[in-house]
């Protein structure tokens, strides 16, 4: 029984010398997204848990939303008029447009996303009401802070293109982690 | 053959009656009012604190002209059942909390504006071009299609917070009622597709009772007296054939009457707003829908 718990703890701390952290600043023009891809590409499990977007106020609310690819997005209407979900494109490929539907305040609408990228939510009752969803294709991504920095724990050491996705811009670098890594974004062009 | 005649006839009206949706059914205005039913007094209210906006307020009686200014219906006020146009049932049934021009109070009273514009693909992908999102028109079909339903299912049930158009509308009058929204948005052509229909008097005194005086008169209850008046109370409108004739009814309506109010009772402008937008066969109409189906409670 000793000895079954002193290899995990022996494990646990192997695990952990082969893991850091990945941070960093980026230089946007409002709250954007980091997230990583694992170099080769490396599929994960889809989470369990469900992620909210709330339409309150005339606006979406977070304003931006960043989940792992599979998660299933729960809408939800809080406000006396109908609203409506839609997207144009992800990461600008029109075929990826869907419509999740228009509804009354107390119902919710569900979707699973299961393609990576820069979602822009629009309401088409609303055009003023714009948002943002950030579908990592990894587990590891943070949302910046209102001075531009991010921080991405338990990050695997190893190779990844980091994505740093403002106002629907995408940066891309090639990034090695090992240990504790940091890395800055320029504005995106 | 007088009787093939009258069975022709009875399928022809049945046919006529089918075709126009349902028939307008004229029913007496019941319960409490609106705002006491959302549970809001009505100096917290968007019309209470502006009323300037629903016209001016009463002119005191230093101020009317002289003489007095007597009920000037028109000739066509004969009982006759006239051609109203969507627009006149904007006015009747929505104008009181929209406005003239569909913008509301937000955020107490929505904009209905936006929802109208979103039923045109066509005006969706332009707005959306000018803040730089490019929306294909195989998106902005059926999400125009989707903002319809909605819409037309809010103008026939209401909303949350929103009466339902009670008396409820004829699919013709939501026919009527959508084409002028869609003008009143500036959806380009619309100006072109007005759809008119005919009303009886009675009908278009239901919509205005139900859809405007509603909102802030319960149909029955106790007269108030001039310090509850001071304190806010509004009359129930079982009482407004009976304190008022016709022509003061009128006057008070288009052009405004003061009240008395407070202990000791003086003349004061009184809390209701001046309903310049109706003219006086129009609310001689509500009067006598008021008369002929009494408010029940």
């Amino acid at each position: 029984m000793k000895f079954t718990a002193l290899l995990v703890v022996l494990l646990l701390s192997c695990l952990n010398a082969f893991a850091g952290t990945l941070s960093g600043t980026v230089k946007a023009t409002r709250q954007s997204a980091v997230v990583l891809e694992t170099v080769p590409a490396k599929a994960f499990p889809a989470p369990t848990q469900t992620a909210a977007m709330n339409q309150q106020g005339m606006k979406f609310m977070p304003a931006l939303l960043v989940i792992q690819q599979g998660t299933t997005v729960v809408f939800s209407n809080d406000d006396n008029v109908p609203h409506n979900v839609f997207w144009p494109s992800i990461s600008g490929n029109k075929k990826l447009s869907h419509n999740v539907g228009t509804f009354n305040k107390g119902k919710t609408l569900n979707f699973k996303y299961e393609n990576a990228g820069n979602v822009p939510l629009l309401c088409n009752i609303h055009s003023e009401m714009v948002g943002t969803i950030v579908v990592s294709p990894s587990p590891y991504f943070a949302e910046t802070d209102a001075a531009g920095n991010y921080t991405i724990k338990d990050v695997p050491d190893g190779t990844y293109k980091a994505t740093a996705w403002d106002n629907g811009k995408a940066t891309t670098v090639p990034v090695t982690v090992k240990g504790d890594t940091k890395l800055d974004f320029a504005p995106a062009k | 053959m007088r009787h093939g005649m009258r069975i022709i006839a009875v399928v022809l009206f049945l046919f006529a009656l089918s075709l126009s949706g349902c028939a307008q059914v004229v029913t007496p205005v019941e319960g409490e009012s609106w705002l006491e039913r959302l549970h809001r007094p009505f100096d917290e209210t968007s019309m209470g604190k502006s009323s300037g906006v629903y016209g001016p307020a009463a002119p005191m009686p230093s101020e009317w002209p002289l003489p007095h200014p007597a009920l000037q219906l028109s000739n066509e006020f004969t009982g006759q059942s006239t051609t109203l146009h969507g627009s006149d049932l904007y006015r009747f049934k929505c104008q009181g909390c929209h406005g003239a021009f569909g913008t509301g109070a937000p955020p107490e009273i929505n904009s209905v504006i936006d929802p109208v514009r979103a039923t045109s693909a066509r005006m969706y992908i332009e707005r959306m071009k000018k803040v730089g999102m490019d929306v294909a028109s195989k998106d902005a079909v059926p999400l125009a299609g989707q903002a319809e339903a909605m819409l037309l299912d809010r103008l026939h049930k209401g909303g949350t917070d929103m009466p339902s158009p009670n008396p409820y509308l004829t699919n013709a009058e939501v026919r009527s009622l959508f084409a002028y929204l869609r003008q009143l948005a500036g959806i380009p052509g619309a100006e072109k597709r007005q759809v008119p229909v005919v009303e009886p008097p009675l009908r278009v005194g239901e919509h205005i009772v139900k859809s405007t005086c509603h909102i802030c008169h319960a149909s029955v209850g106790p007269n108030p007296s001039p310090r509850e008046l001071s304190e806010g109370q509004i009359p129930p409108l079982s009482r407004l054939t009976t304190r008022l004739s016709l022509n003061e009814f009128v006057t008070k309506v288009t052009v405004g009457t003061p009240v008395l109010e407070g202990s000791p009772a003086m003349p004061a402008r009184g809390h209701m707003p001046v309903f310049t937008y109706l003219t006086p066969d129009e609310a001689a109409d509500a009067y006598l829908y008021l008369s002929l189906y009494p408010p029940r409670n």
